[in-house]
Order: C-alpha cells, then sequence, then structure tokens
C-alpha cells in the first residue's frame, strides 16, 4: 500500500501521460509567445507545489529564473498548472486541506520573489482581487485556500484577512484598482454582512466597476444572486474559473 | 431524552427491528435559542431561558430524539475557554474562541486544563446541576457527556489554518497538543459522568477530522477518539459533518456506535464505509432542505431517503448534522411524520 500523500501518489500516476499542450489549456492567457530559448522544464516546481515541499519550490524557481525563464512563464507553466492540479485533487476527495494548504504555502513563498520581477517586466495579472471574510466572521480557512487558488490562476489577490467592514473592501478597491472583490463566510449570522457590502458598493458609486463573487458554507447561488453578487464560487478550485469569466480572462 | 426514547436509542444501536426509524436531531445554540424566540446570548447566560427553551422544544416534538438533550454549552468557546481562549459574544451570533497559540512551538507553554475549575466548564456543569430536578421533573434525564473533539480544539486554539498546516510542518509539536487536549478530554468526560450518574453516553463532535487524509486521520485523529470512546458507556456518539469518506471506515474500531455526518454521503455508502457497524443518524441536507425547503420537500426527501434503503434497522432519521438555523417548525414536523409514517 502506497502511504505516501494523494497529491504525490496522484502525481506520479499522472507522469508521463499528460501532455505539455494539456498543461497550457488549463490557462486563459499564454505568457510564452516570444520567450523562445527561455521555455524551460518546470516539471520539478510543479512537482515540489503538489508535494507541498517550500524549499524546494524556491530552488526550482531561482534555478528557472537563473537559466533565463520569465517570471510571467513561470507563473502560466509552473505555480499555475500545479494549483490547478491541487484542486482537482481536491476535489475529487484524493488530497485534503492539508495538502491544499501546504501548497498555498509553497505559492506564497514562490511569488515573494516573483512578484518584485513581475512589476519590472511589466507583466500583468489576469486580474486584481481583493479579498476579505466579512464583518462579524473570523473565520478564514476558505479565503486563504481561494486566496491561493486565485494567485496560482495568474491573479493579483489582496487578502484584507478577517472581519473586515464594508468600508475597508471599498477602500481597497479603490486603493488597488481592483477588479473583483471576494467575500468569504463560515456563519449563517454573518451572511447580511455579506449583503451590506454589495449595498455599499451600490452606495459608493462603484458597483458597477467591481465585479463581486461571494463564497462560504452557508452561501447558495440563490443567496449570491438574490443579494446582487456577480458570482457564487461553489469550491475554491471553481472560484478561479468563476473569477476568469467574470472579467473575461 | 426519557427513558422510552433512551431504550429505543438502545435498540437502534443494537440494529433491533422498528416498526418505523425513529426521527431525532442534534439541538443546540445555533437553532434553538432563535427558534425559541430568544437571543444566542440571553440562552447562554440565563439558565431559565435555557431550561424553557428546550422544554418548549421537547414539547413541540415529543416524538423525536433531541441529542444530547438540554445540552450545557457555549458554543465554541466551551472546551477553549479551558485552555486560555478568549471566548468573544455577540447578542444573537455564534461565540468565537480567539486562539491561544501563537505558533506551534507555543505547544511547549500549553497545560492541561482542570474541568472542575477551568473557563466555562464550572458554569456548564453548574447550571445542569440546578436544573437538574426540573428536567427530570419533565420525565428527561441528562444521558450524555458532551465535548467537542480533539482536532476541533486544536482549530481554535491555534487557528484551522495555522493548525491543519502544522500538521505537516511540526507533526511533533502537533502530536503533543493532541495529546494535551486528549488527556484534558478523558478528565473532563470523566467528570460531567461523576456529576451526573444518569450519563449513559459520550457525545464527541468534531468536524476537522473529516479535512484530513486517511493517513493523517490514522496519526493525528483515530488514536485520540479511541481513547476517548474507551469509556465504559453504552451509546457513543460522535458527529462530523464534513465529508468523512477518509476516516469512515475505522471510526468503528474508534468505538463509535452512531454517527450524525453530512448528507454528502448517502446511507448506503456509509453503511459500506463502516461496515454497517455503526447506527447512522441522518441525512437529508440540513439547510436547503430542512431549513429553506417546504414541509413537501422535506416529506420528499426522507421518503427518497428511506425508499433507496432496503434495510431500515440501525437508522434515526434526521439531517446531516446539526439542527440548521431557522429550520421551522412545520418543517421539522414533516421530517417526524414521514419517518413514522415509513413504517
Amino acid at each position: 500500500m502506497d502511504h505516501s500523500d494523494p497529491p504525490a501518489r496522484a502525481l506520479r500516476s499522472r507522469k508521463g501521460s499528460r501532455k505539455q499542450s494539456g498543461v497550457i489549456s488549463l490557462f486563459s492567457r499564454d505568457f510564452t509567445t516570444g520567450l523562445g530559448e527561455h521555455m524551460q522544464d518546470l516539471t520539478g516546481l510543479r512537482e515540489s507545489i503538489l508535494t507541498g515541499n517550500s524549499s524546494k519550490a524556491l530552488e526550482e524557481t531561482q534555478k528557472a529564473l537563473s537559466n533565463g525563464a520569465n517570471p510571467a512563464y513561470i507563473v502560466s507553466r509552473g505555480i499555475g498548472p500545479a494549483m490547478a492540479e491541487v484542486g482537482k485533487l481536491f476535489e475529487a476527495g484524493e488530497c485534503f486541506v492539508p495538502e491544499l494548504l501546504m501548497a498555498a504555502k509553497c505559492t506564497k513563498e514562490v511569488f515573494r520573489i516573483l512578484r518584485p520581477l513581475l512589476a519590472q517586466t511589466g507583466a500583468k495579472p489576469n486580474g486584481r482581487v481583493v479579498m476579505g471574510t466579512v464583518h462579524g466572521d473570523l473565520h478564514d480557512i476558505g479565503k486563504n485556500l481561494v486566496a491561493a487558488m486565485l494567485e496560482g490562476g495568474g491573479f493579483e489577490v489582496t487578502d484584507l484577512g478577517v472581519d473586515v467592514p464594508a468600508e475597508r473592501f471599498i477602500a481597497a478597491v479603490r486603493d488597488r484598482q481592483a477588479h473583483i472583490v471576494g467575500l468569504s463566510a463560515l456563519l449563517t449570522a454573518t451572511l447580511p454582512a455579506m449583503k451590506a457590502v454589495v449595498e455599499a458598493f451600490r452606495a459608493s458609486g462603484m458597483r458597477d466597476s467591481i465585479k463581486i463573487m461571494v463564497g462560504g458554507a452557508p452561501v447558495t447561488q440563490e443567496y449570491a444572486t438574490a443579494i446582487g453578487a456577480n458570482g457564487y464560487g461553489e469550491s475554491a478550485a471553481a472560484s478561479v474559473d468563476l473569477a476568469r469569466r467574470l472579467i473575461g480572462a | 431524552m426519557d427513558d422510552l426514547q433512551w431504550s429505543t436509542l438502545i435498540s437502534v444501536i443494537h440494529g433491533e427491528r422498528l416498526a418505523a426509524p425513529p426521527a431525532g436531531f442534534i439541538i443546540d445554540s445555533p437553532w434553538l435559542p432563535n427558534w425559541a424566540g430568544h437571543t444566542i446570548l440571553d440562552y447562554f447566560t440565563d439558565e431559565r431561558i435555557f431550561l424553557e427553551d428546550n422544554l418548549k422544544a421537547i414539547r413541540a416534538f415529543p416524538q423525536a430524539f433531541f441529542l444530547p438533550g438540554f445540552w450545557s454549552e457555549y458554543g465554541m468557546c466551551t472546551e477553549p475557554s479551558a485552555f486560555g481562549s478568549v471566548s468573544t459574544w455577540e447578542e444573537n451570533e455564534f461565540p468565537f474562541a480567539q486562539k491561544a497559540l501563537q505558533s506551534a512551538a507555543d505547544v511547549e507553554y500549553l497545560r492541561k486544563p482542570d474541568p472542575r475549575r477551568d473557563g466555562l466548564l464550572p458554569f456548564v456543569i453548574k447550571r445542569l446541576k440546578r436544573l437538574q430536578p426540573e428536567i427530570e421533573k419533565a420525565g428527561h434525564k441528562i444521558r450524555f457527556a458532551v465535548a467537542r473533539g480533539p482536532l476541533n480544539i486544536a482549530t481554535f486554539l491555534m487557528g484551522a489554518t495555522e493548525f491543519l498546516t502544522a500538521l505537516k510542518t511540526d507533526p511533533e509539536y502537533m502530536h503533543r497538543l493532541l495529546t494535551i487536549i486528549t488527556d484534558f478530554l478523558v478528565d473532563w468526560i470523566q467528570w460531567q459522568r461523576q456529576c451526573f450518574t444518569s450519563i449513559d453516553g459520550i457525545l464527541l463532535l468534531d468536524d476537522i477530522v473529516g479535512f484530513v487524509s486517511r493517513q493523517d486521520f490514522e496519526v493525528f485523529g483515530f488514536p485520540h477518539l479511541k481513547r476517548i470512546f474507551s469509556a465504559d458507556v453504552t451509546v457513543k456518539f460522535f458527529h462530523n459533518d464534513a465529508p468523512c469518506k477518509a476516516c469512515a471506515p475505522l471510526l468503528p474500531e474508534a468505538g463509535v456506535n452512531l454517527l450524525n455526518f453530512g448528507f454528502q454521503h448517502t446511507i448506503a455508502d456509509m453503511r459500506v464505509w463502516t461496515g454497517n457497524r455503526v447506527a447512522l443518524m441522518g441525512n437529508i441536507p440540513p439547510r436547503d432542505v430542512l431549513a429553506a425547503g417546504t414541509p413537501a420537500d422535506v416529506k420528499r426527501s426522507v421518503t427518497g431517503m428511506l425508499n433507496a434503503l432496503e434495510d431500515r434497522s440501525r437508522l434515526i432519521v434526521s439531517c446531516g448534522g446539526g439542527m440548521p438555523p431557522g429550520a421551522p417548525t412545520e418543517n421539522i414536523r414533516a421530517l417526524i411524520k414521514a419517518s413514522a409514517q415509513s413504517g
């Protein structure tokens, strides 16, 4: 019996069977145009994210950069496919929250190196997202998972943390010139705070220029529609596709 | 639960065939006070309101089992408070237990609480002690020692993200943390049993075991659950309404003989996974059907669930999880009626 972590097992079983073109199709943008000789094999980076090995992920990132890889290419061909794979394994019940969090931790650390380089090269993210758990709600795990998946999906995420009042969401959207606001809630009792954020954006005159996506255990598509949100993310992995759809990325 | 309900519950656990499966619910602060017309904070702080709300529920639904019944609790703050976690209260929201550990290494400084003295635990016992005569006058008894499970408590002491990450990054510290919590839980359950000799069951609630893989459950969950459920009581009731396919096969060996699980799994699947060695309590959708549906939706859901089963023994008809906030009287009655009429 194989007692290794499910993502590592899945990676082994899929190696060799997945063609590179299948990976590229997961992304809405191809950052590789014109990269020519700088195209790199990022299997090591993807594997280290899938197995939650941060030091290996950093090492692989540095290696790719010193070999001339474009940071946007590392995001689109390394981090993104790895996080999408982790998301799929999670949805299939083949990996669990600790593994997802470890993959997210890797991604976060790699982005610490890549973010300034991405800014230097002028690469644009798929979109800018401001995220937070709504006022009164202190549960952050769902929000953290969605933020990690979105970052892996090429979005720039500003995480406002927990218990965030409506005015802070508005200020952050203004400040970051964000395209999307992500609202998370675990408690039924804090659902009205979600509605309050939507209404606050309306009152601020910014509602038409921002897409609002909502998610969390008590949230449903019906509730999202009822409060006037633009979308409902049923799971962390689904949130990436939803964000792309919302802004046409 | 009254004596007849208790003996029926034990018959269900033993797999005896009944005319119709009984209906039952876990009821606590997310549903009960608002259903009875009070705020959550009033329910926690006023023992007369606590008693009246519980009596109102058992009188409104006399055919249903309420488990654990007269659950003296302070939401998720009960056990974490004994470890020094700050409890945050709002008038009509669930209380929140704030982190007591800022890093995995802080486990070095964590001591095992004394359930007789620490946090809110003396309040739990005193409230029930004072109300015990009236509870018994109403024909009911205090049947269960109740506690949140070790992983659940750990997530409040550390934060969910931090704890679940630390299972991978700091497994030694997490072993120590879970061992301290389990040592405490054994004492806490023993103390409840000493205070109320009518207790012959344990209810342990831990959704977090559903967040981890089977391998992690074997290492971080199973040994602790097994220790807690090794107590000499008749009913060993476990609640986990997160997805629990990974841990389900090990629950009978952990000692569990009654399980309330989430609606994402079917009764038939859960029977296979547990080797049909555990009585099941479930599992119509709590939020979308029991709380937000119509009585006809509830009836349809219960009938559909029961019609899919050839064997209706070892079953208590309920929702997949605790009674959801906002579940209306008519829907609860519809569930009880549909269950009774299925015989």
